[in-house]
């Protein structure tokens, strides 16, 4: 892996030399201590934030709720994990692209639209009954919609995947402000840091997704299967926003990687895997078998 | 006052000040433009004391922590509604009241006789009540159930797309007046006299809108999936019956006034009892209102309908 590329500036207030990592957005003077705030021309890659969306949360309240976090974790996690401390804790302004999109999409499903019958049939004495029975006549539906996707927020950093980002997610975007370089100042912020046509497939798969999820309340009839459909995204917006985020990370044995977790800086919620015990399983396991062992035998004995 | 300062580009819907999106189509609203050619560190400082800023958690925006003064964001404003025109009263309060007793001679044989001799009005207050007025297109679609096409079961499945033109559509935000006493009058009021003063009534109540734009933003949004609903049962869905109607707007050029619309409450008393009337301050033959029933002729309709029955029944039995 290439090595990150680092430019070297010169501090406004004291004149120091420092060099910065190209994938962040801030900086802060080793000597005087002066939140920067570092603005590059805007390219396809690198577009000019258009939003972003401030901390709510505070390093204490963050490190706290973390802590609290840790140690209510399941009994099978690891003690270690559960007694480490935190080593880093960090506020980052984390690059996401929020997408939204005219959906185009053409659907067919099977729909089942319910009617009762009435039916004879031979009781179990040999008398003849009747019973209405609900059954279940199913047409195929062609049709067509058209509508805004709103709000598909993904991750713009190689730091934080997706998938991760999601867990802590939703942000609440009402809280929006438009950007400017000082609300990062102070901060940790972030470039982004994967490529613009990976993140907008990720966008639209997203899109593709919702549409999907709202197509089955669209449905008619009383019941349907085999819903298909295919959606075609026209009329697209991309913004890039910061969101913000709380990373911490731990290391709670020394041949294990650090672990992980993160916390919405609007909202408080977390996100983090909980290192299982093999040991404490096992151990489980075999009291358990042994119990179980045990209360056969003395069935089995009396 | 909020009015509309600039069109969204994306979907022609009219964006306001402190709107930092379309409220439509998400579409961010355009800011001054900042090219940057060269890449550059910046300190934010102070305009006060020359001190660095920094985003500050307590008070969400960049503050600076020696004089404590803080660096104002633009940010998503969400005020409350304000009345942007008022329609002025074109029928003076005699008119009503000749409107209200025309009105209870109007309302057929259940009635009292007297109703239109007796009744004296208690009260009569001109009003101006307040309302969202829409114009918009949207693309529906729809999909729903009909007997269309119907086999064993009593529904088929249907779907569509289909254009919808809004125009001049009234959502009232009136806490007033009832739903069915707006749904009444606001057919009937000709949008292009509004002015941005009141007019045509002296010492009339003024309502004000008491919901922010956000929620008023909904209430319109709401509206519009409703009336589509309605109009794709009415005119869309093949068939005689309908269920299961449902429908996805895409809306384009959503353009909302806030107007105040002029009306009259009259309250009038017949036999000791208390009624009420609305009464349209543009049009006086719009009238709404509660009325008594004559219980006598409601009881002799029904002996006369029974005696009828009974004569037939015994016909037949001879």
């Amino acid at each position: 892996m290439a090595s990150p590329k680092v430019i070297d500036i010169a501090c406004e207030s004291c004149g120091a030399t420092l060099t910065l990592d190209e994938h962040l957005r801030t900086a802060e003077c080793a000597f005087c201590a002066s939140p920067m705030v570092v603005e590059r021309p805007a390219s396809a890659e690198r577009p000019d934030p258009t939003f972003a969306l401030g901390f709510v949360i505070g390093r204490e309240q963050a490190t706290t709720a973390v802590q609290n976090w840790i140690r209510g974790r399941g009994p099978f996690v690891r003690s270690d994990f559960k007694k480490a401390t935190l080593e880093k804790t960090r506020g980052v302004y984390l690059p996401t692209y929020l997408y939204g999109a005219v959906a185009e999409t053409v659907y067919e499903a099977e729909i089942g639209e319910d009617y009762t019958e009435t039916e004879t049939y031979t009781d179990s004495e040999g008398n003849r009954q009747t019973r209405t029975v609900r059954k279940t006549e199913y047409r195929s539906l062609r049709g067509r919609q058209s509508r805004y996707i709103h709000d598909a927020v993904v991750t713009a950093s190689r730091g934080i995947p997706n998938h991760e980002l999601a867990e802590v997610e939703p942000f609440d975007l009402r809280a929006l402000r438009r950007y400017e370089a000082a609300i990062l100042s102070g901060w940790l912020a972030e470039e982004p840091s994967l490529d613009s046509e990976a993140c907008l497939r990720t966008a639209r798969g997203e899109a593709i997704a919702r549409v999907g999820d709202d197509l089955a309340g669209f449905m008619p009839g009383d019941s349907h299967h085999s819903l298909r459909y295919s959606t075609h995204l026209v009329d697209e917006v991309i913004d890039l926003v910061l969101l913000p985020v709380w990373v911490f990370s731990m290391r709670y044995a020394k041949e294990k990687p650090p672990a992980r977790v993160l916390m919405n800086g609007q909202t408080g919620e977390i996100y983090g895997t909980a290192p299982l015990s093999i040991r404490k399983i096992t151990t489980t396991v075999v009291l358990a078998a042994g119990f179980v062992a045990t209360l056969l035998w003395l069935l089995n004995a009396f | 006052m909020a009015t509309p300062v600039t069109t969204c580009e994306r979907c022609e819907s009219q964006l306001e000040i402190g709107d930092l999106r379309c409220a439509i189509c998400s579409q961010a609203a355009p800011a001054v433009a900042d090219s940057r050619t060269v890449t550059e560190i910046e300190v934010h400082r102070c305009d006060g004391c020359g001190a660095a800023l920094r985003y500050d958690v307590e008070v969400q925006a960049p503050s600076c922590g020696y004089c404590g003064s803080v660096m104002r964001l633009e940010t998503l404003q969400d005020p409350m509604e304000q009345t942007q025109a008022f329609l002025p009263f074109t029928t003076d309060a005699r008119q009503a009241q000749g409107a209200l007793r025309e009105w209870l001679a109007t309302l057929g044989r259940f009635r009292p006789s007297d109703l239109k001799a007796t009744a004296r009005i208690d009260t009569l207050r001109p009003l101006w009540w307040v309302a969202w007025v829409f114009d918009a297109t949207a693309l529906i679609s729809w999909t729903a159930d009909s007997d269309a096409g119907s086999y064993r079961s009593d529904w088929a499945p249907h779907a569509g797309q289909a254009e919808m033109e809004f125009d001049g559509i009234a959502v009232s935000a009136s806490r007033g007046l009832s739903e069915a006493e707006t749904d009444a009058l606001e057919h009937d009021y000709d949008f292009s006299t509004a002015r941005p003063e009141p007019a045509g009534a002296s010492g009339a109540a003024v309502e004000q809108f008491d919901v922010q734009r956000s929620l008023a933003r909904g209430r319109v949004m709401s509206a519009i999936d409703q009336l589509a609903a309605e109009r794709v049962g009415q005119r869309h869905v093949p068939g005689h019956r309908f269920r299961n109607v449902h429908v996805t707007a895409l809306l384009r050029g959503l353009i909302t006034r806030r107007l105040a619309l002029p009306a009259y409450v009259l309250v009038y008393r017949y036999r000791g009892k208390r009624y009420r009337a609305v009464i349209s301050g543009q049009r006086a033959r719009v009238v709404f209102g509660t009325a008594p029933y004559s219980v006598a002729k409601i009881a002799a309709t029904a002996a006369a309908g029974i005696g009828a029955l009974l004569t037939i029944a015994w016909l037949l039995a001879a």
